[in-house]
């Protein structure tokens, strides 16, 4: 009978985790998917695949380093979009999915297609109704087009908001702001090469009869000497300065203006020059006569009029004029030494390591809940060699991805918050079939890639939340690959110890509160190793990594300690393992209370890993908000697992005192018999 | 087997019972997870409440208890003061940990850990004791040799002959506060022909004019000012102090009072029986035993963003006619003669290419430096022996299980 209660038992317990892990996968999906009907777009057709392989690898300055196009496009896309793609029906009704580089080659060189791409996810239909544009749902994607009625409103209320301490703005007020700025940052984009589409009108050009002709800008900036000339002839002669002139000179300005910010896309001539162009820029540069070499910024418009015009023309001979105008730019960014990254860069998020990882990941946990609904026998054993390879192909997957972005980067993996998750999640697996090799119960196993989902899911959903790109370089202080290495690897590794404790303190007290191993004292004993061992682990690296980090903010601060959020966080991780370890070894605890205090240590992580990052104080301070809430259920369900794991202690312990109470009267019964 | 054989309990000495029970797990758990509640409660109360006066509150020698207060309401617990609890734990550490701890191979690598934290909170406390920091701003081709503190205010007594400052005397921060209103102090400085009597403290405050803003509480007017309290500061070092003060004579007459403020441009000056006397209230300068010149400072950005990459400071340090060129930049500092120098900030904020720049350097004069460092490389050593020795052990028995189970 307590046979059959153990299977079942597993198997609730593996349709709940099975349930669970559905939750939050589908949840992901849901956050992620546009909603409803792919929008429709009038003619649309999507670009071919030859032209998306010349423009993705495009070198640009952006977020102080250079860049693919793909890469930047990426970004944007999931700043505005909350996405890295977007479905839409185009020209005989047919759906096309596009990706960020499509995206935002509409939105450059075919802006009457982008006006009408669901550009801009609006979290809150609250704000759409303050600026009267009609919503379609509580959350939904909008095009530009859809949104422009309201423009001049939603301006008009953002710049009221502003002034509010972002602490005391209501989150609606906040996302009106952002929507604003999300808006202007797509017109700098819609309007980058305008000044190549329409070039400028020669105003009265045309006499009476005919219409104004138009010039191109590059024409202008050539002529630029002689219209300087004119303007200082007409300071220096106290006249005003031809009215057609004028007109022309404030065309270009507002030209320039437009495409002054978005994208960096010219290496400059003078190599100790660090800031790429805008064609903008370029086109100052020219106009007010600064550049020594205007040749070069005019030979550069000139092929950017052409490639932009050229799309009207035919895709392919958009694609020639094009290629040339890259290659004119990677020969330059080559003989600076900003090329040679690009390529792997592109290559990097187009095969997508992480979302590889994640589909080995979810395939080796279903494996893993099956694993453990069936127990041992041959079809435990084929699945648990079937989560063992799903599991270690997922973090190879991953640890390839991370090695891939130190390369790109040029320092170690850890520097920012998207980087401490991927890193976690790996070393987490690692770490994981490490307790497995040595314990061999099949529970770290099926752990490994039900941590590694978990964290992967979490990176992904950081990634839309934050939208910034994560492979930026790092601020002057932290830009020293020495204590990358040590402090924050070790730290890291610290919070990736201290997290598998608490998971296999998870399926501890499940297993032995729903008596799911039969009382198996060799399976808990096992499981209580290989958390005392993992709980080492975490204060020997955390109090090494809280150390050194005390040690390299002597160097950089002149102090050891400052009592910043995030040093007290490492500090709360290594008073508290340190509390468990001499409560164990004292015997304070059993190992119930060392599983129970275990489950506790994975909340200390969260606060010092996520929480700090809320409190708005403190040198590592990142200053974001997203993923408030799930910091605040994370704990919740840690704290139900304790509850549940005290309950299961005391009624466990309630129950054995019953049986040794019950045990001396039937004894004395059989000997009155 | 069992065995009815009983041993006579022992009668332990009340030095022993003190000894076991100050040496025990117990303790080390409790003072663990109290240090573990009051860093986490100092984590939330600095957001409120800025950073130093959290400090003051939890960690200080000064505070032996606490009522912790989040969001700006009182928890009704009470806790210990946290130096004293890092002391009963240092305690602890060293009877248990080093003294009573079993000695042998096993517990080899937990003797090496615990005598490593010993050794880091010892440099904790001197750090605590004995260190000094302050911070030093000098324009470019400019040089200084002094540093200035944080937070301690004084006030300076000198006399001034023919516009030349001579001997400054100095009372120093920890003499005056806690002198309010109606409690003032003398101060005497050997044969100068006054003494000074200050009254009224204020950690932060501002001179109000009375015919703008009316005293409300009883606060002494001078001159038709008198000194209005402010509120702490979050960033307690953009506080500025204030008091009252009189000349006493050496007849024992004593001249009108007057305000002594932190942020008053020119000192007070006083004439007593024909010589000039400056008096200032600022922050306390601390002399170098050498000057310091900035050369060049340089700031870099990463390209196109505002985000900071590089901030350098050539500067070129003179002692006794003797010169040295140093580079001083981020988690690359100068440690010369028991002061360090770290590149703090820079200013003018808004500045253009081609402007005059200026460089800050935070100065730490720490006895204790280097010491957290070393307990690092024992402790660590030690962590390591003992996982290894456990790990290897673990790893053997399972290996002798699997044969055992083959």
């Amino acid at each position: 009978m307590q046979r059959k209660n153990q299977v079942w038992g597993k198997w609730v317990v593996a349709a709940l985790a099975l349930g669970a892990l559905g939750v939050v996968f589908v949840n992901m999906l849901v956050d992620n998917m546009p909603k409803g009907a792919p929008q429709k777009v009038e003619g649309y057709v999507p670009w071919e695949k030859e032209t998306l392989e010349v423009v993705e690898s495009l070198p640009l300055q952006d977020g102080g380093r250079i860049k693919p196009f793909s890469t930047y496009a990426g970004f944007k896309m999931l700043q505005l979009h909350g996405a890295r793609s977007m479905k839409v029906e185009g020209k005989g009704g047919e759906t096309f999915k596009l990706k960020p580089t499509e995206w935002l080659m509409d939105t450059l060189f075919r802006p009457e297609f982008a006006v009408d791409l669901p550009t801009f996810r609006v979290d809150n239909s609250d704000v759409l109704k303050a600026i009267s544009v009609e919503s379609k749902g509580r959350r939904d994607r909008y095009s530009y087009d859809e949104i422009q009625p309201g423009i001049q409103k939603l301006v008009e209320l953002a710049q009221s908001y502003e002034p509010i301490e972002k602490k005391q703005r209501d989150p609606m007020q906040q996302q009106v702001i952002d929507l604003a700025y999300n808006v202007r940052n797509y017109e700098s984009l819609l309007g980058y090469f305008s000044f190549a589409r329409r070039g400028v009108e020669l105003r009265g050009s045309g006499g009476e009869t005919e219409a104004d002709k138009r010039a191109d800008l590059s024409a202008v900036m050539s002529a630029a000497p002689q219209l300087m000339g004119e303007i200082q002839a007409a300071n220096r002669e106290k006249r005003e300065v031809e009215a057609r002139l004028q007109d022309l000179l404030q065309q270009v300005l507002e030209a320039a203006n437009f495409s002054k910010f978005g994208m960096f896309v010219l290496p400059p001539k003078n190599a100790s020059d660090e800031n790429w162009l805008s064609a903008g820029n370029a086109i100052m540069s020219v106009m007010t006569m600064e550049t020594k070499d205007p040749e070069a910024a005019i030979t550069d418009i000139k092929a950017l009029e052409t490639a932009v015009r050229s799309v009207s023309v035919s895709e392919k001979e958009f694609r020639k004029h094009f290629a040339e105008f890259k290659e004119s730019v990677e020969k330059r960014a080559e003989s600076r030494g900003e090329l040679s990254r690009i390529g792997m860069e592109v290559s990097y998020f187009k095969r997508d390591y992480f979302l590889n990882a994640m589909i080995f990941f979810l395939l080796g946990s279903l494996c893993a809940l099956a694993m453990w609904g069936l127990g041992v026998g041959k079809a435990g054993k084929i699945l648990s060699w079937a989560t063992l390879g799903f599991s270690v192909l997922g973090a190879v997957y991953c640890v390839t991805a991370i090695v891939i972005r130190c390369l790109i980067m040029h320092r170690p993996p850890v520097g920012n918050l998207y980087d401490t998750i991927i890193f976690i999640g790996a070393t987490g697996v690692i770490f994981s079939l490490l307790v497995e090799w040595m314990n061999r119960q099949r529970f770290a196993l099926g752990l490994a890639p039900i941590l590694g989902l978990a964290l992967i899911i979490l990176a992904r959903r950081y990634e839309v939340g934050d939208a910034g790109d994560h492979l930026d370089p790092l601020v002057a202080v932290l830009d020293s690959n020495f204590w990358l290495a040590t402090h924050v690897i070790t730290i890291t590794l610290g919070y990736s110890a201290g997290l598998l404790a608490a998971m296999l303190s998870c399926g501890y007290v499940l297993m032995r509160g729903l008596n799911l191993d039969a009382g198996d004292k060799n399976l808990r004993r096992s499981l209580s190793k290989a958390v005392y061992g993992c709980i080492c682990l975490t204060v020997f690296l955390s109090l090494v990594g809280t150390v050194l980090g005390g040690i390299w903010a002597n160097y950089s601060w002149g102090r050891f300690w400052g009592w910043d959020p995030k040093e007290n966080g490492a500090l709360m991780i290594v008073l508290w393992t340190l509390a468990i370890l001499h409560a164990r070894i004292g015997g304070l605890i059993n190992e119930w209370g060392l599983h129970l205090a275990s489950l506790f240590t994975a909340c200390i992580v969260a606060f010092s890993w996520w929480h700090v990052n809320f409190l708005g104080v403190g040198l590592h301070n990142y200053g974001f908000t997203t993923g408030k809430g799930t910091i605040w259920q994370f704990y919740g369900v840690m704290m139900l697992f304790i509850l549940f794991g005290a309950v299961a202690m005391i009624v466990e312990h309630y129950d054995k005192r019953a049986k040794a109470v019950a045990k001396p009267k039937a004894a004395v019964k059989g000997l009155e018999a | 087997m069992e065995t009815d054989t009983q041993t006579p309990a022992k009668t332990r000495s009340a030095f022993r019972i003190v000894y076991d029970f100050l040496s025990g797990f117990h303790v080390a758990t409790v003072t663990l997870l109290l240090l573990l509640v009051l860093t986490w409660l100092a984590t939330l109360e600095q957001i409120d409440a800025g950073l130093y006066p959290t400090l003051n509150k939890y960690f200080s020698w000064k505070s032996p208890w606490l009522i912790p207060e989040l969001n700006g309401k009182k928890v009704p617990i009470i806790l210990p003061g946290g130096y004293y609890v890092s002391a009963l734990l240092l305690i602890n550490m060293t009877l248990g940990g080093i003294i009573r701890i079993r000695k042998g191979w096993k517990q080899a690598g937990n003797l090496i850990s615990h005598f490593g934290i010993v050794f880091m909170l010892l440099g904790g406390g001197v750090a605590h004791h004995f260190s000094e920091r302050g911070n030093m701003a000098i324009y470019e081709g400019q040089t200084s040799n002094v540093a200035e503190d944080f937070h301690e205010y004084v006030v300076e007594l000198a006399e001034s002959k023919e516009g030349v400052i001579g001997k400054i005397h100095v009372i120093r921060g920890r003499f005056l506060t806690g002198l309010e209103a109606g409690n003032p102090r003398e101060f005497r400085f050997g044969d100068l022909p006054l003494s000074l009597e200050i009254s009224g403290y204020l950690g932060n405050c501002q001179p109000e004019s009375k015919l703008i803003n009316a005293p409300r509480a009883g606060e002494l007017v001078v001159d038709g000012y008198y000194l209005r309290e402010l509120d702490s500061h979050v960033e307690t070092e953009r506080n500025i102090a204030g008091c009252y003060a009189r000349v006493v004579n050496a007849d024992g007459s004593k001249s009108d009072p007057f305000i002594l403020w932190g942020g008053q441009f020119h000192p007070y000056t006083v004439n007593v029986n024909g010589r000039n006397f400056t008096i200032d209230m600022r922050k306390r300068l601390w002399p170098m035993p050498f000057d310091v010149k900035l050369d060049k400072f340089t700031a870099d950005f990463h390209p196109g963003t505002s985000r900071p990459a590089k901030f350098i400071s050539d500067v070129r340090r003179v002692e006794n006619g003797r010169e040295a060129e140093v580079r001083i930049q981020m988690n690359e500092p100068m440690r010369y003669e028991g002061f360090t120098f770290f590149q703090a900030s820079y200013g003018p904020s808004d500045a253009k290419p081609g402007d005059e720049m200026y460089s800050v350097f935070e100065i730490v004069r720490n006895p204790a430096d280097h010491w957290p460092e070393y307990s690092l490389y024992v402790v660590a050593f030690g962590m390591l022996v003992t996982f290894l020795t456990k790990l290897g052990g673990h790893l053997a028995a399972a290996s002798r299980k699997r044969k055992n189970a083959a």
